[in-house]
């Protein structure tokens, strides 16, 4: 059963390896998934260490209820001391690789060391081994995962790979598994390239024993049909997450040229209908795919239509290939989105991140405060399609001095570069920001600054306050499962009682990652998705353990906790606006200037920013500073870490 | 009325839910090694077969088992293994031209799908209507008319089909 | 817990506020409900006069594909001169 998955250290320096069962106590106290990834993390992360060192240690792990008869629980979850930021990497990636390593025995693996040259995990059915990848090195992140399987004569098997990013140690070099399934933030590909570790592939045939099986069935079907017939997951699974950047373009709450504009205007050639259409003239009308046991299928195939790369085969493209070969460099053609997608996806590479990166650099051209010296004659303006797909090449493969620049991510970056470079870098922690605009949202503006891996929608983002939910709804979400009469607005543009959604949706996403479930089928981008009141079946039929939704948050608070923690003891502070709870000085200053007309105008208020981050800090029971008071603590059982519990 | 299992794999999303609930409903288990149905892919061209026991009327499994072990249910017309008088040789998973006789590693025995009793788990949780359960019937009538629409749309140069969600 | 209880959780209490047909007006501080006719290939926002282009998910499931943009880029310019009027007024 779920609860007799192992947990594995392997030493890539010495090649040892040890197995363990995990205990009982720390299921009831951090379930599993990024949860426990956490608590591990902060028990075998040595203070200050660099990123890129032996002793970082790299976590893998699939959730708790990963492989089991619950729907959509197939998310694999990485994390280290993250190369960008310096403070918690952690990522998480869907497809098929989390489920194969819960049936080859395992739910989380911890890596450290460093191997004396490239090679691969391969673990299946209890056993561990590591491999020469001598032929692997150098290869893209799909071309590696069919090696693999060529090599062990199994196409069954599952890879989670870097490509040449990774090993060229670019600082936001992703994990990859399938076509698209990307761990892409904070840079946990760097982390295995500086293990030298290519690839962890996996195969199992192991029975994971459910405690109620017909039960299970029963419930998942039920639980399957609340998610599929929410309009917003019916049109995920036509359109794919590209509806999400669509619809926000329509009204302007997204970013483009490096967050000077809130809308991109006429961008009907990449509309996610756009994109839809091509994936159906060059696949076919059945052209959604899904990660496993999912019924949701938000993943596009295309074929690229035209161009260099015309014909190849991908996946998505996403939100973030929209954003990032679309909206922020400002280029409006689908044909770019693609082959940006596809670059990204065979480099193995933090989408995100690499398109903002490269419009921040699109902007300091422009202000001249990086010329032709520094891009080796490449005209970076913006809209110049064929010097964004260049830029992904060089930062890459680090060719030219500015490639090699960029690779090392924006904070460093900015310091090579010099003059004012730093104020037009949109991140938090040293993060790049999803290509969304919050100025006139401060509910997820608060989520941004405070998000704990740095910029980021999906630590703790109350999407849903964007639909103007009535008061009562907002109640029935928020009030449960613990009470909270505090105020609460349908209004997205007030600053009132924001505070407590992005505080709920923080251990609701939490609970979801330390479960293994994809935030589609949770409030996210739906209010009627399951949460709190919904997981403890899920629970129970399939593990047969018991939790109550209370005791499910106090796992979700005591893990975000955790985090809190790390990012403390690696040197987070409230208001540094390198590793801090902070946004970049345009969110203050510079108003909204197009897309709807209530829009028109907005920016953040600092003074009720800092009230609101006040308000959150003390939801969470931290002192001013952020800091987790003794009582808090006490409270969540965390008084005395680290533990070392298993 | 005897009822059929058919596929369309054109319209598999390949997320293997299928595999999921039929180890779940038949062994207790998740395990898609324990799956009478598997989908097989091709994701370097994004192409999902999902393949399953075709219950074939002449069955090499029933010919070929020489203690006569595999016979035809009566009440649903798919084809049954009888333990007690099977032997374990193997023989059906090695001529079945699916692979859709399967061995299980841990009872050493064969298995193959038994359309759940009449209700497959693979049809009733394939929300893509992938695989469907059948009429012996309209089998042929629904293939011809899926193929149509397909000739109809290629003829009218456009290939908009939203039938799916 | 072992036997489900009968209770609907949050989730599934809300399910019947789900508004299959209509769409919201994108205008964040109007969010008006429209019913656009079947198969219609664009709509007016009668309470805020943004105009948006549809796409049909499905024959039931209508969603906003983008704003009419020259429509609401006009109404976007309008609102931009008089808030910065406004602003020079300095009554904000």
């Amino acid at each position: 059963m779920a609860l007799d998955r192992k947990i594995a250290y392997i030493d890539l320096s010495t090649g040892k390896t040890e197995i363990k069962p995990i205990p009982l106590e720390v299921r009831k106290k951090f379930i599993g998934g990024r949860g426990l990834d956490a608590y591990l993390l902060y028990n075998n992360a040595p203070e200050g260490c660099d990123p890129l060192s032996p002793e970082n240690p790299l976590i893998v792990s699939g959730g708790f209820l990963t492989a089991t008869c619950a729907s959509a629980t197939a998310r694999t979850h990485f994390m280290a001391k993250s190369p960008l930021t310096g403070l918690l990497g952690s990522a998480n990636m869907g497809g098929f690789f989390a489920p194969e390593l819960a049936w080859a025995g395992f739910h989380h693996l911890v890596i450290t060391g460093k191997a004396e040259k490239p090679i691969y995990l391969w673990i299946h059915n209890g056993q561990i081994e590591i491999r020469d990848a001598a032929k692997l090195w150098g290869r893209t992140t799909t071309d590696t995962q069919w090696a693999i399987r060529d090599e062990l004569g199994d196409q069954e098997v599952k890879s989670a790979v870097i490509g040449q990013a990774g090993e060229n140690l670019v600082r936001y070099a992703n994990v990859m598994t399938g076509i698209k399934n990307a761990g892409g933030r904070t840079g946990m590909g760097c982390v295995m390239g500086s293990k030298n570790l290519k690839a962890i592939a996996t195969r199992g045939t192991m029975d994971i024993k459910i405690a109620h099986p017909l039960e299970a069935l029963e419930f998942n079907k039920k639980f399957i049909e609340q998610i599929t017939t929410a309009k917003v997951n019916k049109t995920q699974g036509t359109l794919g997450t590209p509806f999400i950047w669509g619809a926000t373009n329509s009204w302007g709450g997204i970013r483009t040229r490096n967050f000077q504009f809130n809308q991109m205007e006429n961008a009907d050639e990449i509309e996610p209908e756009a994109i839809d259409d091509i994936a159906t003239k060059t696949i076919g009308p059945h052209h959604m795919t899904g990660c496993f046991g999912c019924q949701v299928h938000c993943r596009a195939q295309y074929k690229i239509p035209s161009g260099p790369y015309a014909g190849k085969y991908g996946e998505g493209p996403e939100y973030t290939s929209l954003g990032a070969f679309g909206g922020e460099p400002d280029c409006k053609s689908a044909e770019t989105v693609l082959t940006g997608n596809h670059l990204v996806n065979q480099y193995g590479v933090d989408n995100l991140e690499i398109g903002s990166i490269i419009s921040w650099a699109m902007e300091l051209y422009e202000l001249g405060i990086i010329t032709n010296k520094e891009t080796d004659g490449l005209e970076l303006r913006f809209g110049n399609d064929e010097a964004l797909l260049e830029m992904v090449h060089r930062i890459c493969t680090r060719k030219g001095w500015l490639g090699d620049v960029l690779a090392e991510g924006g904070i460093p970056a900015a310091q090579k570069i010099g003059k004012n470079s730093f104020d037009y870098l949109i991140q938090v922690k040293g993060m790049s920001n999803l290509h969304s605009d919050e100025r006139g949202t401060p509910a997820l503006a608060l989520n941004v600054a405070t998000a704990s891996r740095g910029s980021d929608h999906l630590r703790s983002r109350p999407a849903i306050d964007l639909y103007h939910l009535p008061e009562s709804v907002l109640r029935k979400i928020y009030g449960s499962p613990v009470p909270y009469d505090g105020p609460l607005s349908s209004d997205h543009m007030e600053y009132i009682g924001k505070a407590w959604e992005v505080f709920w949706q923080e251990n609701c996403y939490m609970a979801v990652d330390c479960l293994g479930i994809c935030k589609y089928h949770t409030v996210f981008l739906g209010a009627t998705l399951p949460n709190f009141e919904d997981w403890p079946k899920a629970i129970y039929y399939n593990t047969g353990l018991e939790f109550t939704p209370k005791e499910i948050w106090d796992v979700a608070e005591r893990c975000n906790n955790i985090e809190r923690l790390f990012n403390l003891r690696e040197g987070l502070t409230r208001n540094d606006l390198v590793k801090g709870d902070t946004l970049n000085h345009r969110y203050f200053d510079e108003p909204c200037r197009r897309g709807a007309p209530d829009i028109i105008g907005a920016k953040i208020d600092r003074d009720k920013f800092k009230i609101m981050v006040d308000e959150f800090y003390k939801h969470h029971g931290w002192d001013n500073d952020g800091v987790p008071t003794a009582e808090t603590l006490k409270r969540l059982g965390l008084d005395k870490e680290p533990t070392h519990l298993l | 009325m005897e009822k059929f299992l058919t596929v369309n794999s054109d319209k598999c999303t390949g997320c293997r839910l299928c595999e999921l609930v039929c180890s779940v409903m038949h062994e207790g288990v998740s395990n898609p090694a324990k799956s009478r149905i598997q989908v097989v892919k091709w994701e370097d061209e994004g192409r999902y077969i999902p393949m399953i026991c075709q219950q074939c009327e002449d069955a090499p499994c029933q010919s070929v088992c020489p203690v006569g072990a595999i016979s035809r249910d009566k009440e649903f017309g798919f084809l049954k293994v009888d333990y007690d008088v099977c032997i374990g040789c193997r023989l059906c998973v090695s001529i079945c031209p699916f692979g859709a006789m399967n061995y299980n590693k841990t009872t050493r025995k064969v298995f193959k799908c038994d359309l759940c009793g009449g209700d497959p788990q693979c049809v009733r949780f394939c929300e893509a209507n992938a695989i469907e359960f059948v009429t012996a019937d309209v089998v042929s009538s629904l293939k011809k008319r899926e193929g149509a629409t397909r000739q109809s749309a290629a003829s009218k140069q456009s290939l908009v089909i939203w039938e799916h969600v | 817990m072992a036997k489900e209880n009968e209770k609907f959780s949050v989730s599934e209490s809300l399910r019947k506020t789900r508004t299959f047909g209509k769409v919201r007006c994108h205008n964040p501080s109007c969010m008006g409900r429209m019913e656009p006719a079947a198969g219609s290939q664009q709509i007016t926002c009668p309470t805020c006069g943004m105009a948006y282009r549809l796409f049909w998910v499905t024959p039931e499931l209508p969603r906003i594909r983008g704003p009419v943009w020259e429509v609401n880029r006009k109404l976007a310019e309008n609102i931009r001169a008089q808030k910065l009027e406004a602003s020079k007024d300095g009554s904000k």
